[in-house]
């Protein structure tokens, strides 16, 4: 393991390191119990910091979105990304501190790259997505060949994207693109083959693309 | 163990229903102080909170954690989306941003919420206090303080380590504050 954190500990939970600093800490805390309660003290502090603005009040519909969000999606499986991930993994390193977590931890950071395994270990095609509309977002699909999966990444997705799907009988919601950073992207391991991919946001289409196995 | 936490923990609906019912408003103020149109601020912290939840075993902890856990995730994924923001259109980070470049001050609305808060903070040496201000409140990274105030940036990261250290010993001793 390279030296402890320092300084970046206390700056990590303000959000003003650059990617490389930011990676560097959530690898890091992921394997340093040490680092990783600065880390959560620094939290805290952040924390109490955010006590003192002024209170907004959200509007119903994004209640509404968190509760249509937390339904179960059995066919959809988003790719997590890091960032909550590792400060997950700060807190169980900090204040539960076993050794055996640290193992754990390690096998739930490999598992986020679940993606790109599946991807290495099949034959697949890719398709470029159509933009449509005035705003549209750039996409491409990779999918596997027997359709058993399917990889949807898009960049600079501008706001939530949600991906719907036609099949030969209907027409299927696939889920939420989740934002990692400058993409945004979504694996599916569909039930039934998939003819075609519609990116919506806002519900509006921004981009579409056909697939051929 | 509380409800709540296993609830999350365990990626029920309720799990995350509960936490949004408690700290919707906190986690909305998070995103607003960094972005300005509300509908993109409300789709960050969905987009947050709902990635928090699905991932698999992602907290253990107790509440006061998770609400930490939960602000932290909401602003930097705030913090994200103005940022790519920024390299489509300068003039939005500038506009969105607030201005006074070394006069940013914490909000107060709830004096005694805020009270042991603005104690410790006005404990800290002034340099260090700036540097967490514009780092906070100013939404600003430690390379930009490092201009505006034209000092190294060793010199920033420093600053604002310390304080944060020190409004920790401030505020997680019994009693808090001295004065």
């Amino acid at each position: 393991m390279t030296e402890h954190l320092g300084e970046d500990a206390e700056l990590y939970p303000l959000g003003i390191l650059d990617d490389d600093a930011t990676r560097n800490v959530e690898r890091h805390i992921a394997l340093c119990s040490a680092c990783a309660q600065r880390v959560a003290q620094a939290q805290a502090v952040a924390a109490s910091l955010a006590a003192a603005l002024p209170l907004a009040t959200p509007s119903p519909a994004l209640g509404r979105r968190l509760r249509e969000s937390a339904r179960p999606q059995p066919t959809a499986k988003s790719r997590a990304s890091f960032f909550p991930f590792a400060l997950a993994a700060a807190f169980a390193l900090a204040f539960l501190g076993l050794g055996w977590q640290a193992l754990v931890l390690r096998e739930r950071l490999q598992s986020e790259d679940v993606a790109l395994v599946t991807m290495v270990h099949s034959h697949f095609n890719h398709v470029s997505m159509d933009p449509e509309s005035t705003s549209p977002v750039t996409a491409k699909i990779l999918y596997a060949r027997d359709g058993s999966w399917i990889y949807v990444i898009a960049d600079k997705p501008g706001g939530t994207l949600h991906a719907m799907a036609r099949t030969a009988t209907g027409s299927t919601d696939l889920g939420t693109l989740t934002s990692a950073g400058e993409t945004a992207t979504l694996l599916v391991h569909p039930r039934e083959r998939i003819v075609s991919i519609t990116l919506q946001r806002a519900g509006a289409n921004v981009a579409s693309a056909a697939l051929a196995y | 163990m509380d409800e709540l936490i296993e609830a999350f923990a365990a990626r029920r609906p309720s799990g995350l229903e509960q936490a949004y019912a408690l700290w919707s408003s906190l986690f909305l103020s998070v995103a607003r102080h960094i972005i300005s149109d509300g509908a993109a601020a409300e789709d960050c912290v969905h987009d947050a909170l709902v990635r928090v939840w699905r991932a698999p075993n992602s907290f253990s902890g107790n509440r006061e954690m998770l609400k930490a856990y939960l602000v932290a995730c909401v602003r930097n994924e705030a913090l994200t989306f103005l940022r790519r923001e920024s390299r489509h259109d300068a003039r939005a980070l500038k506009a969105a941003r607030l201005t006074p470049v070394t006069t940013v001050e914490p909000p107060v609305v709830d004096p005694v919420e805020t009270q042991r808060l603005q104690g410790a903070l006005a404990r800290l040496p002034e340099e260090q206090r700036a540097a967490l201000m514009l780092a906070y409140y100013g939404n600003k990274t430690h390379v930009e303080i490092a201009k505006e105030v034209d000092a190294p940036l060793g010199t920033i990261k420093s600053r604002i380590s310390m304080a944060m250290r020190k409004l920790h010993a401030e505020l997680a001793s019994p009693g808090g504050s001295r004065s």
